[in-house]
């Protein structure tokens, strides 16, 4: 057994989700993301002294949205408290956030690995502010300070030491992204920062009852990079602790550019950031009314919006796996249904074509350029028997996408792609096909069945597509057989 | 709590402050006696009192989520000690690695 085996990986997360609103936690400044540097700030977000934060109303809806989505007890009273520290990018002196009393206390999110659902505990979520960024040049001496994402709102998310592997760090960043973007709390985008995660690495040997000494691993902004900087800290630890040295606490930085974790900071300046009550900010009361208020109006989650594309509509997995996947993905196809009942259909046609065309245009689904009624006609058009499936995906849809106005029967009339049923127009074919290859026909009928598929093509190839299938086989069946 | 020349390190650091010996020396008389009068404080019996942390009972003063007036980024960047026009400028604060 590989020494590395002996050993079982236990990650706990601490993900920070940058809220969705207008305007800042605790001031009226913009939070859209890339604009001109130090711009959308005002004299609360450069902590100037004597300003007072006021604390925005959607901050707290949001985080009993997220709480109610995650089972979390909502808590009917929470307070704020000052986290201090020094650091360019922090205005104030320290960070406004929630110690004592957080808004949300325990629940869980379901995750799904090889097929197996598992239940990662939360320990609670609570409300506080983004600092500002800070830019580091190697060719100057100095750092650079944007001050625009400072006192954005953010909830964090802590789990419970719950995760056992990358893979499942993985599943559990996919779920919260997917969740926070059906909750419309936040974009989930990763690359811009709307969600980072800390993590928090430990190894024990498998069977051990205690955790091992953990390190914190600082603001992984992507996924690719979080699953290596586990890969490479776990190692780490295993290494020391096979060498006979021991794990020791800390908090890490990891370098994508080298792959390798390294203290962010020396020991001695370990952080002590003597919290206290922040006394300019009120305490936060949650009624119950206004919590069922929430719950009311909470969106359909994603792992129900997953049963019901199966339940209610029959989907596979496959399909109905790739759909729920994105919000507004899920959403096309629940009004696609309204318009067309063939499900199966709507579903194959959102996940070949209008998806991909909508990524490859960096369109949202929603500004696809054919109308929904539209494309039902379409899948009429096929399912009446009237075009050949392909035919109708390789030739009708591009020039629907060009002309959203023409009806898919016009269009399949202008380019002759109408199958025929008509007997005698089929007749024709038939007879002439047969009439071109004595030997095959008397292959045939000496048993070689296979060549039907060789007629059925040679009479499609006449017809240039349009004889309609059913019909044509059952037709030179039945002259074959005669 | 003794006042030595250790917390008096662990503040200064905290603080981000470098203090003289003298001003050591005032401060380590100045916390003793905070600290002293704190501690007849702790004589006094609190079972059961909440301690105050707000001084009067408002609860959930809130703003709607909208947006308010901004600073210009002249006026923003007016009043640092250092800046380029665009950014805060300030002694580096990571040792970038080469």
């Amino acid at each position: 057994m590989e020494v590395y085996d002996k050993y079982e990986t236990v990650i706990g997360l601490e993900v920070h989700v940058q809220l969705d609103t207008v305007s800042k936690a605790f001031c009226g400044d913009s939070t859209t993301f890339g604009a001109e540097p130090n711009t959308h700030v005002s004299s609360i977000s450069l902590g100037h002294p004597g300003t007072l934060p006021k604390l925005n109303e959607r901050q707290i809806e949001f985080a009993v949205r997220l709480g109610l989505a995650l089972n979390c007890e909502i808590s009917p009273v929470s307070y704020f408290d000052r986290k201090n520290y020094f650091y360019a990018d922090l205005p104030k002196g320290y960070q406004i956030t929630q110690d004592r009393l957080p808004i949300c206390i325990g629940g869980y999110l379901p995750i799904w690995v090889d097929g197996k659902e598992k239940k990662v505990r939360i320990h609670h979520i609570h409300m506080e502010e983004d600092a500002g960024k800070s830019m580091h040049d190697d060719a100057s001496p100095y750092s650079f300070i944007d001050l625009n994402r400072a006192g954005v709102p953010l909830l964090e998310v802590v789990t419970e030491p719950d995760l056992r592997s990358a893979e499942e760090v993985d599943a559990f960043m996919s779920g919260m992204r997917q969740l926070v973007q059906y909750l419309e709390v936040c974009d989930g985008n990763m690359e811009q920062g709307s969600m980072r995660c800390d993590c928090n690495v430990s190894v024990r040997l498998h069977g051990a009852e205690k955790y091992g000494e953990r390190c914190e691993i600082k603001n992984l902004n992507s996924m690719r990079y979080a699953k290596r900087a586990i890969a490479y800290e776990v190692k780490r630890q295993i290494d020391l602790l096979e060498a006979g040295g021991s794990v020791e606490q800390q908090t890490l930085n990891f370098d994508p550019g080298t792959g390798i974790t390294s203290p962010l900071r020396d020991k001695e300046d370990a952080h002590d950031y003597r919290y206290f009550p922040e006394p300019d900010l009120p305490p936060v009361v949650v009624s119950e009314e206004y919590v069922a208020d929430v719950q009311a109006n909470l969106a359909t989650l994603p792992w129900v919006m997953l049963e019901r594309l199966k339940t209610e509509f029959g989907l596979s997995d496959y399909d109905a796996d790739i759909l729920y996947g994105n919000k507004e993905v899920a959403q096309y196809f629940l009004d696609f249904t309204k318009v067309n009942q063939n499900y199966k259909a709507c579903a194959n046609l959102i996940i070949n074509k209008i998806n991909p065309y909508c990524q490859e245009h960096q369109l949202s689904i929603a500004a696809f350029p054919v109308a929904q009624k539209v494309l039902a006609q379409f899948i009429e058009l096929i399912d009446s028997g009237k075009v050949a499936s392909a035919m109708a995906y390789q030739r009708i849809l591009p020039v629907m996408i060009e002309h959203p106005e023409k009806a898919p029967l016009a269009i399949a009339e202008e380019l002759n792609l109408i199958q025929s049923t008509d007997t005698n127009f089929l007749e024709d074919l038939v007879n002439e096909v047969i009439a071109a290859h004595p030997d095959k026909v008397k292959a045939y009928q000496k048993g070689k069945k296979g060549l039907l598929g060789f007629f059925m093509g040679e009479v499609m190839k006449k017809s240039k597509g349009k004889a309609e299938p059913k019909s044509t086989n059952q037709l030179l069946r039945h002259k074959l057989e005669a | 709590m003794k006042v030595d020349k250790l917390l008096i390190s662990k503040l200064e650091k905290l603080a981000r402050l470098e203090l003289s010996g003298e001003e050591r020396e005032g401060l380590t008389k100045d916390l003793s006696s905070i600290l002293e009068m704190v501690e007849k404080l702790q004589e006094l019996d609190t079972e059961g009192v909440d301690p105050l942390v707000y001084i009067n009972e408002e609860v959930n003063i809130l703003r709607s989520d909208q947006m308010d007036k901004q600073l210009s980024q002249k006026d923003a960047l007016k009043n640092a000690p250092d800046q380029d026009g665009t950014f805060f400028r300030v002694p580096k604060v990571i040792n970038l690695k080469k």
